[in-house]
C-alpha cells in the first residue's frame, strides 16, 4: 500500500475537518468520502486515519458520540466543535495562501 | 477560547485516565467496525473471505500498531504508563518482601535521622522572622573595632529612626529581661520574662494583635508616662486562662501598674530564637527596669542595649542600606566622638545574622547538617547496594523486556518508579522516625522560671525538606542499578539467569559503594566520639568547683527592686541577709554574686586600661567579662583564691577600690609577673584607678566547653546592683537550709520575694549534663545509626557477593580447591575493601576532627580509642559476611553447586 505523500499527511488534519464540518460521519464514512470526493487522488491509508482522529479529539476540535448507522450498528460518529470550526478557517485560509503562492510559482515557471 | 478549550479536553483527559479499558474497548469496537466495512467491501468486489480479510488488513497498515498510534495521541500517555510502572513496581516489591523491608527500614532510619538535626539547624539557621514579608526584616548594628555586632543605645536609634529613608519604619527592642509580674498591689510578685520595645513595634513588624491594640506612637514619646502593656499569647492563655476581658484592666509590673492593650497574636511567639516574651512593654518605661541605676537610658550615648531593626522599602537594596546608614555612622562619630569615635554600622539580614562567623549556634547549625547529611549518605548507599544487588538477579528478566522491544529508557522509568516507591514508602516512615527523635529532644528542660522555648519542631517546611531528600535518595540510589541492569548484552542476559558477565566494570560500582560505606561511617564515628568525648572533658578542667557545689549550693535571687527599694535601702537588705544566713545552723558560707558561673544570664562586661601595660595601636581599653560579688562568694562558691587575698568587708563604698582577677587575666596582662598590687582603669585610661587584691581560679563561666577567658570580679559594696543571687553553702543538702532562708528574709522584709529559688545542682544539669546531653544523645544516636546501617549493608553486600559465586566455588572445590582455599579467596576481597575504606575514613575522619576541634573544643588531639573500637568492628562484620556464605558454598558438593542458580 502506498503512503499518502507528504502534502497530504500535513493536511490531513483539514480534510478531515472540512469533511466533517458538512455533517457529522463515522471513521469509515470519512475514508470512503475522502476517495470519492477527490477522486480516488488522495489515498489516506485507512488506518492512519484514527490516530488523525483521536488527536484531533484530545485537540478539543471534534467531539465523537456513538450512534445507530442506518443499517442499525453501532459506530463512533465525529462532528466538528466550536473551536473545530475556528481552526479549519485558520487552517483553509493558510492553505488558500499556500496553495495560491505555489500555483503563482509553479506559473512563473511556465511562463 | 482557552476555557472552551479546556471545557472539551479535560473530561477526555479525564476519561483517558479512569475508563482507560473502556476507552481502549471502543477502539477495538471503532476500528474492528471499519474493518468489517472493508471486508464486506471486498467480498462484494467477489473476494472470498478469507482473502478478503487479508486484504483488509493489509489496508490497515498495522492495526495494532494504529491502536497504540491512536492511544499515544490521548496526553496523559505519561500518567498512565507512570500508573502501570507504580501498579507493577508495588507487585514486584511485593515479590522480596524481605528486600523491600530493608531498604524501606534504612531509609527511614536515614530520612528520619536527618530530620531531628535538620529542624535544629533550621531553628538555628533558617527559621524565618514569624512576621509576614520576614525578608524584609534586617538588622542594624553598631560596629567598632572588637566586634561589628554591637547594639545601639537609645539617642542612636532615634538618630536612626529620623534620619534614615531606606526603612518603612525602624523599631528596637531591649533584651529579654525578668519583669516581677504580680495582678494587683501587695500581692507577692513572680518573676516572668518581658521586652522593652519601641512603640512602634508590632505595626512596622506587621503584627496585629488578637485582641485588643498594638501601642500607640505618642505612648513612646515620653519618659515615663504611659505604663501600657501588650501580653504575650503564651502568658495570656496559660496564665490567664485566654480571658479577653484583660484588656484595659490593669497588672502590675515590677510594682507599678500597667494598663493591658493587646494580646499578641498566637503566631507571633517573639523574635528571639529560645524565648518568648510575656510582656511587651514601650521603651519609654526603661527607667522600672534598668538593670543599673547608675546610667540614663534616655541620655547615655555608651549605654548600648538596643537591638535595632528595620523593614527595609521595596526597591530600596541592602546596600543602599548600607550606605545611608554608614554615612550617619559618620556624622554621629563627627558630631559625638567621645561617645561613638572609631564607630561604624552595618545592615545586615536575618541570614547574616545568624551566620556570623563566631556565633556558636551556626557552628551548631553547620555541623549538625553535615553529620546529618553522612547519615542519609550512608543511608542512601545501602540502599543502592541492595538495588544494585537485585538489579543483577533481573538481568534476564530486562534482557527479556528489551529482546521484545521495550525502549531502554521506558525500562529505566520503570525501575525508576520502583526506586521512587521505595523512597516514598522511606520518607513517610521517615517522617514518623523523625518526629519520635524529636520527642525526645523536646524532653529536655532549662531550668528556670523564664518562658524558654527549644525551638525544634516539625513543620511544614520540614516535612518538605525530608520529602525533597527521599526523592533525591531516590534518584541516587536507583539511578545507577537501573543504568546498569539496562546496558547488559541481550545475549548474555537471555542464556543465562544469573550469571556475573565478565569484565570487572560491574563489580566496579559495588565495591565503591562498600569503600563509601565504611568510610563514611568511620567519619561519623569519629564526629561522634569527639563531641562526647569534647563535652566529658569540658567537665574537667575549671568544673572542680561546681562538681562540689552541684551538692551543697542554694541559690535564692532577689530584686527589691520589686518593692521599689532605693540603693541604700537595698545594699543594706544584702548585707543583712548574707550576714544572717551565714550564722543560721547547716550553713557553712554565704556568699552574693550577679550571676553564678554557669548561670543563665550573661556576663556584664566591662572595659579597663591595665597600667603598665603597653596598648595596641589600634584600641584604647581592653574588654572582659565581670561579675559582682561580695566577700563570702569565693567561700560559698567554691573558687580558690591563688594568691593575695579575697575581698572583705572592709573593701567598703569609702575605701580604695579593689579588684580580684582570675589566673587568665594576669598571665594574659602580666605574664610571669605577680599581679597582685598592680592597677587597671575602669572605662578609659583616666577612669576609676582600681588595685588588683587577689587572684581566684580560672573556671568555666558560661558553659563547660567555653575556653578560658579574662574574669574581673569587683566588690558589691563599690558597685551596687539591685538584683543579686544568694549562694548558701550547706553542710548537708542544699534544700536543708531552704526554710531557714525564708525565716531569714520574712525577718528582714515579709513583702520582699524570693523570685527564684534552686539548687546549683539545675544549673549545673543543664550546663554541663542535660544541654550537652541532647546534643551528645544526637550526636551518639547519629553515629551508632550510621555504624549499623554500614554493617548491615555490609554485610548484605558481601555476603550477596560470595552467594553469588556458589557456583564458581562449587567448580573451584571439584577441580581441588580446599575449603580454607575458598574461604580465603573470599575474604580476601572484601578486607581489601575495608581496609580501603578504612583508610578514607581515617584521613576524613582526621579531617573533621580538626576542623571540630578548632571550631568547638580545645580538646585536641586524635582520639585513637575510636578506631580501637570501629576498625576491628568493621573487619570483623565484614569476615563474618564473607565467612557465613563461604563456608555454607564451600560445605555443598560439588555436582549440587555446578547445578546452582
Amino acid at each position: 500500500m502506498s503512503k499518502p505523500n507528504d502534502l497530504v499527511q500535513g493536511t490531513l488534519d483539514l480534510l478531515i475537518l472540512k469533511i466533517l464540518a458538512l455533517q457529522p460521519l463515522h471513521g469509515w464514512a470519512i475514508s470512503r468520502r475522502l476517495k470519492t470526493i477527490s477522486d480516488h487522488v488522495l489515498q489516506v491509508s485507512e488506518g492512519s486515519l484514527y490516530p488523525a482522529l483521536h488527536k484531533l479529539e484530545q485537540e478539543g476540535w471534534i467531539t465523537a458520540e456513538w450512534k445507530q448507522t442506518e443499517n442499525n450498528r453501532r459506530a463512533k460518529f465525529y462532528s466538528v466543535t466550536r473551536l473545530g470550526r475556528k481552526q479549519l478557517e485558520r487552517e483553509s485560509a493558510s492553505w488558500h495562501l499556500l496553495s495560491s503562492a505555489i500555483t503563482r510559482v509553479v506559473r512563473l515557471s511556465e511562463a | 477560547m482557552r476555557a472552551e478549550h479546556w471545557w472539551y479536553t479535560v473530561p477526555l483527559r479525564l476519561r483517558s485516565i479512569f475508563l482507560r479499558s473502556r476507552i481502549d474497548r471502543e477502539l477495538d469496537e471503532e476500528m474492528q467496525f471499519h474493518l468489517d466495512r472493508l471486508i464486506e467491501e471486498a467480498i462484494a468486489e467477489g473476494l472470498s473471505p478469507q482473502e478478503a480479510r487479508n486484504a483488509a488488513m493489509r489496508a490497515m497498515d498495522g492495526l495494532e500498531q494504529r491502536k497504540e498510534e491512536a492511544r499515544d495521541m490521548r496526553r496523559t500517555r505519561w500518567l498512565t504508563d507512570f500508573l502501570d510502572d507504580v501498579r507493577y513496581a508495588s507487585r514486584s516489591l511485593r515479590r522480596a518482601p524481605g528486600l523491600s523491608f530493608f531498604v524501606v527500614a534504612t531509609l527511614a532510619l536515614g530520612i528520619g535521622m536527618t530530620s531531628a538535626p535538620l529542624s535544629m539547624t533550621d531553628a538555628l539557621i533558617f527559621r524565618p522572622y514569624p512576621v509576614p514579608h520576614p525578608g524584609n526584616v534586617v538588622t542594624l548594628t553598631s560596629t567598632s573595632r572588637s566586634s561589628s555586632f554591637e547594639l545601639f543605645s537609645y539617642r542612636e536609634y532615634l538618630d536612626i529612626r529620623d534620619h534614615t529613608k531606606s526603612y518603612d519604619g525602624v523599631i528596637a527592642s531591649g533584651d529579654f529581661v525578668p519583669f516581677g509580674y504580680s495582678v494587683r498591689a501587695g500581692e507577692v510578685a513572680r518573676v516572668r520574662g518581658g521586652m522593652l520595645v519601641s512603640g512602634n513595634y508590632f505595626s512596622v513588624l506587621g503584627v496585629r494583635p488578637q485582641l485588643g491594640r498594638g501601642f500607640r506612637a505618642d505612648e513612646d514619646q515620653v519618659p515615663g508616662r504611659n505604663p501600657v502593656v501588650v501580653l504575650g499569647p503564651d502568658f495570656w492563655k496559660h496564665e490567664l486562662a485566654s480571658d479577653a476581658s484583660i484588656v484595659g484592666k490593669t497588672i502590675r509590673l515590677n510594682g507599678v501598674d500597667f494598663a493591658v492593650i493587646g494580646v499578641a497574636p498566637e503566631s507571633f511567639p517573639g523574635m528571639q530564637i529560645f524565648v518568648r516574651p510575656d510582656f511587651y512593654v514601650p521603651l519609654a518605661m526603661a527607667r522600672r527596669f534598668s538593670t543599673s541605676a547608675n546610667q540614663d537610658f534616655f541620655e547615655d550615648r555608651n549605654d548600648r542595649g538596643l537591638i535595632v531593626r528595620g523593614r527595609l522599602k521595596r526597591g530600596v537594596t541592602l546596600q543602599q542600606a548600607r550606605n545611608e546608614l554608614a554615612a550617619l555612622a559618620r556624622d554621629l562619630e563627627s558630631e559625638h566622638p567621645e561617645s561613638n569615635r572609631n564607630r561604624g554600622a552595618m545592615v545586615r539580614t536575618q541570614f547574616q545574622m545568624r551566620t556570623r562567623a563566631d556565633e556558636t549556634n551556626w557552628k551548631f547549625g553547620v555541623i549538625f547538617a553535615v553529620l546529618s547529611l553522612a547519615v542519609l549518605l550512608v543511608a542512601c548507599t545501602n540502599a543502592a547496594g541492595l538495588l544494585l544487588a537485585r538489579a543483577s538477579t533481573r538481568t534476564r528478566e530486562v534482557a527479556v523486556r528489551l529482546a521484545l522491544g521495550a525502549g531502554r529508557s521506558r525500562l529505566i522509568r520503570m525501575l525508576l518508579t520502583e526506586s521512587l516507591l521505595l523512597a516514598c514508602l522511606g520518607g513517610l516512615a521517615g517522617v514518623g522516625v523523625g518526629f519520635v527523635a524529636l520527642r525526645i529532644l523536646h524532653r529536655f528542660s532549662i531550668p528556670t522560671t523564664l518562658p524558654v522555648q527549644i525551638p525544634f519542631h516539625m513543620d511544614a517546611r520540614l516535612l518538605l525538606a525530608s520529602l525533597v531528600l527521599s526523592l533525591a535518595s531516590a534518584i541516587a540510589f536507583g539511578l545507577a542499578p537501573a543504568l546498569q541492569s539496562t546496558r547488559g548484552n541481550l545475549v548474555e542476559g537471555l542464556k543465562a539467569a544469573d550469571v556475573e558477565p565478565p569484565g570487572r566494570k560491574r563489580l566496579w560500582g559495588r565495591n565503591v559503594l562498600v569503600v563509601a560505606q565504611v568510610s563514611a561511617s568511620l567519619m561519623l564515628l569519629t564526629a561522634s566520639f569527639l563531641m562526647v568525648r569534647g563535652f566529658r572533658s569540658g567537665l574537667g578542667e575549671g568544673m572542680e568547683f561546681a562538681k562540689v557545689a552541684k551538692d551543697h549550693v542554694l541559690m535564692a535571687s532577689f530584686d527589691p527592686r520589686l518593692l521599689q527599694y532605693d540603693a541604700a535601702r537595698t545594699q543594706r537588705f544584702y548585707q543583712q541577709v548574707a550576714e544572717r544566713t551565714r550564722q543560721a545552723p547547716g550553713v557553712q558560707s554565704a556568699g552574693l554574686t550577679q550571676n553564678p558561673p554557669l548561670g543563665l544570664e550573661d556576663f556584664e562586661a566591662m572595659s579597663f586600661v591595665p597600667e603598665g601595660v603597653p596598648m595596641p595601636a589600634d584600641r584604647e581599653t581592653f574588654n572582659s567579662a565581670m561579675d559582682t560579688v561580695d566577700e563570702g562568694f569565693f567561700d560559698a562558691m567554691g573558687i580558690p583564691i591563688v594568691r593575695g587575698r579575697a575581698f572583705r568587708r572592709s573593701d567598703g563604698p569609702d575605701a580604695p577600690r579593689v579588684a580580684i582577677v582570675n589566673e587568665h587575666f594576669a598571665n594574659h596582662f602580666w605574664p610571669g609577673a605577680d599581679p597582685v598590687g598592680r592597677r587597671i582603669h575602669l572605662d578609659r585610661r583616666v577612669g576609676t584607678p582600681v588595685e588588683i587584691v587577689g587572684v581566684a581560679r580560672t573556671v568555666r563561666y558560661r558553659d563547660n566547653n567555653e575556653k578560658s577567658v579574662d574574669f574581673v570580679y569587683l566588690p558589691l559594696a563599690q558597685r551596687p546592683v539591685s538584683r543579686m543571687t544568694l549562694l548558701v553553702r550547706a553542710a548537708a543538702g542544699p534544700l536543708t537550709v531552704l526554710e531557714p532562708l525564708k525565716d531569714i528574709v520574712r525577718a528582714l522584709d515579709p513583702n520582699l520575694p524570693i523570685v527564684d529559688a534552686r539548687t546549683y545542682l539545675t544549673l549545673y544539669r543543664y550546663a554541663a549534663v542535660d544541654g550537652p546531653g541532647v546534643a551528645i544523645n544526637l550526636v551518639a544516636i547519629m553515629g551508632a545509626t550510621a555504624l549499623l546501617l554500614a554493617i548491615a549493608g555490609l554485610y548484605g553486600l558481601v555476603a550477596y557477593n560470595v552467594s553469588r559465586r556458589t557456583r564458581e566455588i562449587g567448580i573451584r572445590m571439584a577441580i581441588g580447591a580446599s575449603r580454607p582455599d575458598v574461604i580465603r579467596l573470599v575474604l580476601g576481597k572484601g578486607l581489601v575493601l575495608v581496609a580501603v575504606g578504612t583508610a578514607i575514613g581515617l584521613v576524613l575522619g582526621f579531617a573533621l576532627e580538626q576542623l571540630m576541634n578548632s571550631m568547638l573544643f580545645n580538646a585536641g588531639g586524635v582520639d585513637v580509642l575510636v578506631y580501637l573500637v570501629a576498625v576491628p568492628a568493621m573487619f570483623l562484620v565484614t569476615m563474618l559476611a564473607a565467612y557465613v556464605p563461604a563456608l555454607r558454598a564451600s560445605r555443598i558438593e560439588p555436582t549440587q553447586a555446578l547445578r546452582y542458580e
